[in-house]
């Protein structure tokens, strides 16, 4: 198994598994069915999840294949772009749909906005995702490619090569980039650490019902790194992709999604109250979300030293 | 003074963080430095968000339980600070982007002292009111950090000697 074959297994899930996820959410809307909403919005949050490796992963494939004959490079950097387009999209419903299952914790159900922004988003982020997948799929497989069709379309905005031009030709760029890596690290880790701490039973007087309010802050950590994180990848991605350190934090990172579902919308922490232990399943999340984030944090210091990576 | 930093990077364990090719030396050193600050400025944020009203269900009371988590925090980075700066004492010693760092912090923790006193001496800490000057000290705590970890980041790309700094060589 190497990268390539990585991308090739994993590229599926953002558009089979996205589409699944959608269907049910509508079903759900129609049939005003809670419980299946939440499921869906569960599977929307988790799909946005495996779409960063998807990411990550192609861009290594890409380096790979451009080598072979018959391979257009133009097609596997057009694809390239309208991933980056599709995968911005995706990361931002996968947030609204998290948000959504937040709000049907702290309100009991999603307010409508949400839903609407969910509706939205997620519309386009499977048009954009099928978009990108029909043009990876020209890469290798020319049999897809009917008569009529058209060479696919550059994108004009944001793309790999402007990202890459935006964080290497301004020198304020990196240094900033990371500082706020770092402001987002703290963030996000001191919300886990006190979100999980509780469960484990310390500062056992507070109901988990309460902090789960701070929650959102932890998110808004979260995706402050994603984004400046994304900045140094796309930037110099060779550096990244064939790094253990890196692969190892992206694994955990993916990991800690089905932590983070499970701390917004299980039954078993909401139900927490305060002075009362939490039950042993709970423990188990809550220590394995301290070890988890420990590992992202581990791993990211290790980039230099673990591969050459900075 | 010049002579003091020369002798200190000189010693024994300053030369080992420095030359050492193990992971325990200069990077574990590096990482500890960076669970330190996650834990004492991510403990801190959780304190000053919910002193600024987020979370206002959240009794104050055990929330006094983060200032021991805290200070383990700020053991672990003064002991793997001073590692650091052990390290290169005699560029690290007289960079004013370190010395900037050092008073920010310095300020920090006589902000996060003040709000324990402010806010958690005494008996019935949730019955009575948030004291007024309390919203002024978390905002003053959260900008602070970031002021602290700003400097720290930058101590990378000035004058550094450390990876980061190749950033400049790749173009």
């Amino acid at each position: 198994m190497n990268l390539p074959h990585l991308h090739l297994l994993l590229n599926h899930v953002p558009t089979v598994g996205f589409g699944a996820g959608l269907g049910l959410f509508f079903l759900a809307l129609i049939t005003r069915d809670e419980p299946l909403q939440r499921q869906s919005l569960r599977v929307i949050v988790l799909v946005a999840l495996v779409s960063i490796p998807v990411y990550l992963t192609g861009v290594a494939a890409g380096r790979l294949i451009e080598r072979l004959p018959g391979v257009s490079d133009i097609r596997i950097r057009i694809h390239g772009d309208a991933a980056l387009l599709a995968f911005v999209v995706m990361e931002l419903t996968g947030a609204v749909a998290w948000l959504a299952l937040w709000q049907a914790r702290r309100f009991r159900r999603p307010l409508p906005n949400t839903v609407a922004a969910v509706v939205l988003l997620a519309v386009a982020s499977f048009g954009l995702m099928a978009r990108a997948a029909y043009i990876g799929g020209m890469i290798r497989h020319p049999e897809v490619i009917s008569p009529a069709d058209s060479e696919p379309t550059e994108t004009a905005w944001l793309t790999n090569a402007s990202v890459k031009a935006l964080v290497l030709d301004t020198t304020s760029v990196w240094p900033t980039a990371e500082t706020v890596h770092f402001i987002g690290l703290a963030l996000s880790f001191g919300i886990v650490l006190v979100l999980n701490l509780r469960i484990l039973g310390v500062m056992k007087s507070i109901a988990f019902a309460d902090l789960h309010r701070l929650l959102p802050w932890g998110l808004m950590g979260f995706g402050v790194n994603l984004v400046s994180g994304m900045l140094f990848f796309i930037a110099i991605p060779e550096q990244y992709d064939t790094n253990i350190a890196f692969q190892w934090k992206m694994l955990l990172l993916t990991l800690i999604g089905v932590n983070l579902l499970y701390f917004t919308s299980a039954e078993e922490p909401w139900t927490t109250g305060a002075g009362v232990d939490a039950p042993i399943s709970a423990k188990v999340f809550a220590a394995s979300a301290i070890l988890l984030w420990s590992g992202v944090v581990f791993f990211g210091r290790m980039l230099p030293y673990i591969g050459g990576s900075f | 003074m010049m002579g003091l930093l020369e002798a200190i990077e000189a010693s024994g364990i300053s030369t080992w963080v420095r030359e050492s090719r193990s992971i325990f030396a200069y990077p574990m050193v590096l990482t500890l430095h960076t669970f330190g600050l996650a834990i004492i400025v991510g403990s801190s944020a959780v304190l000053n968000l919910r002193l600024l009203g987020f979370g206002s269900h959240i009794p104050l009371k055990p929330l006094k339980a983060l200032f021991p988590i805290m200070w383990i925090g700020f053991c672990v980075n003064a002991f793997s600070g001073l590692l650091l700066l052990a390290r290169a004492a005699t560029t690290v010693g007289i960079s004013g982007v370190f010395w900037t760092k050092i008073a920010l912090i310095a300020v920090s923790m006589w902000v996060l002292i003040r709000i324990k006193h402010t806010v958690f001496d005494g008996e019935a800490i949730d019955a009575r009111a948030i004291p007024k000057g309390a919203r002024l000290l978390a905002c003053a705590s959260i900008l602070l950090w970031a002021a602290a970890i700003t400097a720290g980041r930058l101590m990378a790309y000035i004058g550094a000697s450390r990876p980061e700094a190749l950033i400049g060589l790749v173009r």
